[in-house]
């Protein structure tokens, strides 16, 4: 678990469609060690519903700037994630 | 369209109530094309027939099926305002308003007085019940984003607007006896103009933009206090009429000068982009609001200044500004609605949303968009273009028509053939 790989994906600065079609391309390559961490401006909807629907396991903090850190990870690295303090 | 308070698009509805909506709109540009390249430069003489028609046709048959279907998209996404039965809606809404707007008018170019009872009657209904049951969901929301409270203001503008026509139309079908029929009619093109179309636009732009194109936000304050203030000046408007019918057009000249402030104010944030490279839907964007500022700026002068091509400008300049808006959302929701749905039902090879709509055939779309709006230009020196003038706006929507015919088709291909994922649960 420990040795689990972040994809980091900083999505600020990009305007719709990428942040989307970015984190949705890289989902595709998640294995049961990598886990995406995207920071995002707003909490991305659309995403985490998408990411669910294909089992993945979701977490959305936000942190004291106001700024979003999702999480998306296979069920395996769930408690990883929770530990992960943003 | 995103929602941020943690609401799901589950409830948004299916995408082909959205997409019935828009091709019925779209449609609608194309018999306005239509209408333009038969009719010319009388679309342009005040209160003919030929004006009242492609006025009508823009307003009742493009903007209120368009704007009605984003409305579906967006409250349950933006607002969390959830319709029980949207596709059953949608089925009782969009025929009524296709119906009794092609009764309406054939009302304005025959004359004939029952067509303009029946059409009021049907409109009135549809367009009244629709306001209503919206309304009655946003009410119940605790707390307004920046979006929802505008939505609120415009569709109040509806139904005011719904109000007057139907007076109006009961007056031309010899129901009502039209007294106030002048006040009225001036009101009718208020509360329509800025009341419903610029105000919608307006409240969804609060957030869009900001979303869209990662712009800094809108002032919160601005938020609330520019829709209530539209609406409430039109109001103000509408009582100083019976006073001094020259007061109610001062009113309308402070909406014309919100307005023209909200213009800058918007082409300030487009420029405000991280993103140096701009595509086809900022460019709409900008070209709508460089068009708002002109037709209110024309608006804000006619009281002062006898300029007899003064109200042609403005009708031009108007009109290309909600319709930029249009193809601005209509590039980013196809696309979107496509691929969401796809890849929420689970399909592998769901498009990617450039495959469903290329920024390119975006782009040369708003070519042919700016072509239409030189030659409209144009026949304010030449009123002959407006031939020209109609062939490029019906071949602006004809494209858009045929874009929506794509994508739906690959929507339906890719549900027929495509392959799902598995879920994780699934692959254990």
């Amino acid at each position: 678990m420990s040795n689990a790989e972040a994809i980091l994906f900083d999505a600020r600065e990009l305007e719709h469609p990428e942040p989307l079609n970015r984190a949705v391309a890289i989902l595709r390559t998640l294995t049961h060690d990598r886990y995406l961490h995207m920071i995002h401006k707003k909490e991305p909807i659309p995403l985490l519903e998408l990411a669910q629907k294909r089992g993945f396991y979701t977490l959305s903090k936000q942190d004291d700037k106001g700024v979003w850190h999702i999480f998306i990870a296979r069920d395996s690295l769930k408690s990883l994630l929770e530990k992960i303090d943003v | 369209m995103f929602n941020n308070q943690g609401l799901s698009l589950d409830q948004a509805p299916p995408i082909e109530v959205v997409f019935r909506f828009f091709a019925v709109g779209l449609v609608f540009g194309i018999i306005a094309g239509v209408e333009t390249m038969l009719f010319g430069a009388k679309v342009f003489e005040g209160s003919a027939r030929e004006a009242l028609v492609l006025t009508h046709t823009l307003t009742l048959g493009v903007m209120m099926p368009i704007m009605l279907g984003a409305l579906f998209q967006m409250l349950p996404v933006i607002a969390g305002v959830k319709f029980n039965a949207p596709t059953k809606i949608s089925l009782a809404v969009l025929p009524s308003l296709f119906v009794g707007t092609l009764m309406l008018l054939t009302a304005f170019y025959t004359g004939i007085p029952v067509l303009f009872t029946a059409a009021s009657v049907l409109l009135g209904a549809t367009l009244l019940l629709s306001a209503g049951a919206m309304l009655r969901k946003l009410f119940l929301l605790q707390d307004h984003g920046t979006s929802s409270f505008g939505m609120i203001m415009a569709l109040g503008g509806l139904s005011l607007l719904t109000l007057v026509a139907l007076y109006l139309a009961l007056s031309y079908g010899g129901i009502a006896n039209g007294e106030a029929f002048v006040a009225l009619k001036q009101a009718h093109m208020g509360f329509g103009l800025f009341g419903w179309i610029a105000l919608l636009i307006v409240a969804i732009s609060f957030q869009v933009i900001e979303m869209f194109y990662v712009t800094p936000p809108y002032p919160k304050a601005l938020t609330r206090l520019l829709p209530f203030g539209i609406l409430g000046l039109l109001l103000v408007g509408l009582a100083l009429f019976l006073v001094n019918p020259v007061l109610q057009t001062f009113a309308t000249a402070i909406v014309a000068i919100l307005l023209t402030a909200y213009g800058a104010l918007t082409l300030l944030r487009l420029s405000q982009r991280k993103r140096p490279v701009a595509d086809a839907t900022v460019w709409f964007w900008r070209v709508g609001m460089t068009a708002l500022i002109v037709s209110t700026t024309a608006m804000a002068s006619m009281p002062f200044a006898d300029i007899s091509w003064l109200n042609k400008l403005a009708y031009i300049a108007f009109s290309t500004f909600a319709l930029s808006v249009v193809f601005a959302m209509f590039y980013k929701i196809v696309p979107f609605l496509t691929w969401f749905h796809l890849n929420a039902q689970g399909y592998f090879d769901a498009p990617m949303m450039h495959e469903v709509i290329h920024p390119k055939t975006a782009m040369k779309h708003l070519y042919i968009h700016l072509a239409a709006l030189a030659a409209f230009l144009i026949t304010l020196v030449f009123p002959v273009f407006a031939y020209l003038a109609g062939l490029l706006l019906a071949l602006s929507f004809g494209r858009a028509t045929w874009q929506l015919i794509k994508a739906w088709k690959l929507y339906y291909h890719t549900q027929k053939h495509g392959q799902k994922f598995e879920t994780d649960a699934s692959l254990a």
